[in-house]
């Protein structure tokens, strides 16, 4: 199994707010690794260090054998290759779902907008919302909203994708279609990393839960070691709250 | 009678007064706009060199009145041997002073923006600049439409500084109407209504753009 991502002693602060403290993660071709944590643990900002949303001050990233930081001389670049979903979504109001799609590879990667729009199509039949094609994000629900949103980022055709609490701000039965999209997404071997707390989701597609608090690693393993049998007194009082 | 006729006598000179002022407020909001919303961004950089020099135009230009700015332009400039003719100059001056306030009106649109969406436009690999011209400054710019209508009539009514320098505006038209008629009031009073209905022309159109905007 190659490597694709390799997260090496990362550290992170907010000025005097220390949120990741050395933390290490190796994730392979072809994964579901999803994070869990109490908040404030640097679940998120972990996440956004690795496309470089966030800068960081210590330690190392390594992305397709290429270390991500300030100096790297093309981020934009890596970014296209390292899909996000974010909470609240984050489509553009001012565009229909065709143009949100649709903007990044004809601006970016160049693509000429026919092909783009046969992609947009075929994207967007994946995920169930092919007849939403011309609507506004107005006027989807939120779960179709972060379908569009994951559809989005598959444009890219990115190598890893990151799920920052994609359900997390939805209505209860709204989150299973999102979940389905993204079990799809896992099983057609796509590279993933979730931060969620959707367990039942982790059980079905995770290879490996990692469990952060206080900005490090504090327990890894496959999600029934980590549920079943869980090896810190951290991890069980987490697990006893939100199960 | 006398005092009402001599308005309508004068009406086509006064007119012609009006496009002028219309021509040089249009120009000059052109000039605002695209200084202003460079500068706008200018401010919010973090890049020094860009955001300091920024900051000090506009509180510059904000802080000093334009009927100074506009003598400035052209009185002053000449003197180190810039030569502009009024109307120029007038635009000139106009246009720098409503890019100021242009500046202050686009970065707090683009502040009104969740951070959110340009998070998620750099995360597909758009630069910083494609993420200000496809996502940003249009969502901000409806956002700031009625703010820059104001702006549009503000500087409808202050473009009347030009005829201290001799721009044959409105208000100018007006001063050559009295000095031969003597009709202070009502010629005063007539240019006055004709202010209001070209401001109040611009507010109906600014709404309406809005009301479009808003359904799109």
């Amino acid at each position: 199994m190659s490597k694709i991502l390799e997260v090496k002693n990362l550290h992170k602060s907010f000025g005097n707010l220390r949120v990741l403290n050395g933390l290490n993660l190796e994730v392979g071709q072809g994964e579901t690794i999803v994070i869990i944590g109490p908040s404030g643990g640097g679940k998120s900002t972990f996440l956004r260090c690795i496309n470089h949303l966030e800068e960081y001050q210590k330690g190392e990233i390594i992305f397709l054998g290429e270390k991500i930081d300030k100096h790297h001389s093309n981020l934009n670049e890596i970014r296209t290759k390292i899909g996000m979903v974010f909470q609240h979504f984050n489509l553009f109001p001012h565009m229909s779902v065709l143009e949100n799609l649709i903007l990044a590879p004809v601006k970016v990667k160049k693509i000429s907008k026919e092909e783009a729009i046969e992609k947009a199509k075929a994207m967007l039949k994946k995920v169930g919302l092919l007849e939403k094609i011309d609507a506004y994000p107005d006027n989807l629900s939120g779960g179709q909203k972060q379908r569009v949103a994951i559809a989005r980022a598959l444009m890219m055709e990115p190598v890893l994708m990151l799920f920052d609490e994609p359900t997390s701000a939805l209505d209860p039965e709204l989150v299973g279609e999102v979940l389905e999209v993204m079990k799809d997404l896992a099983k057609s071997g796509m590279t993933m990393i979730v931060v969620t707390h959707e367990m039942g989701f982790a059980k079905e597609v995770a290879d490996r839960i990692i469990f952060i608090d206080k900005g490090v690693v504090v327990e890894e393993g496959t999600p029934d070691e980590i549920m079943k049998n869980p090896k810190h007194e951290r991890t069980r009082n987490f697990l006893r709250h939100i199960l | 009678m006398e005092a009402i006729s001599v308005v309508f006598e004068n009406l086509p000179f006064l007119l012609m007064g009006a496009l002028d002022t219309l021509k040089l407020t249009s120009f000059s909001v052109l000039i605002g706009l695209v200084l202003g919303t460079l500068i706008g961004m200018g401010r919010l950089s973090k890049i020094k060199v860009i955001n300091v020099p920024s900051t000090v135009y506009v509180e510059f230009l904000r802080g000093t009145p334009l009927l100074v700015q506009i003598s400035i332009v052209y009185f002053g400039l000449p003197q180190l041997g810039i030569q502009l003719q009024a109307y120029p100059a007038a635009i000139v001056a106009l246009g720098l002073n409503s890019g100021a306030y242009i500046a202050e009106i686009v970065r707090a649109g683009i502040q009104s923006i969740p951070k959110g969406q340009y998070e998620a436009a750099r995360s597909l690999g758009l630069t910083h600049w494609q993420t200000m011209r496809y996502i940003i400054l249009p969502q901000a710019f409806k956002n700031i439409l009625p703010a820059l209508g104001n702006e549009f009539i503000t500087l409808t009514k202050d473009s009347s500084l030009a005829s201290v320098i001799g721009v044959t505006e409105l208000m100018r038209r007006g001063q050559f109407v009295i000095t031969r008629t003597f009709q202070t009031f009502s010629i005063y009073f007539g240019i006055a209504l004709i202010y209001f209905l070209m401001t109040f022309t611009i507010s109906r159109l600014v709404r309406y753009v809005e009301k479009r905007m808003a359904v799109a």
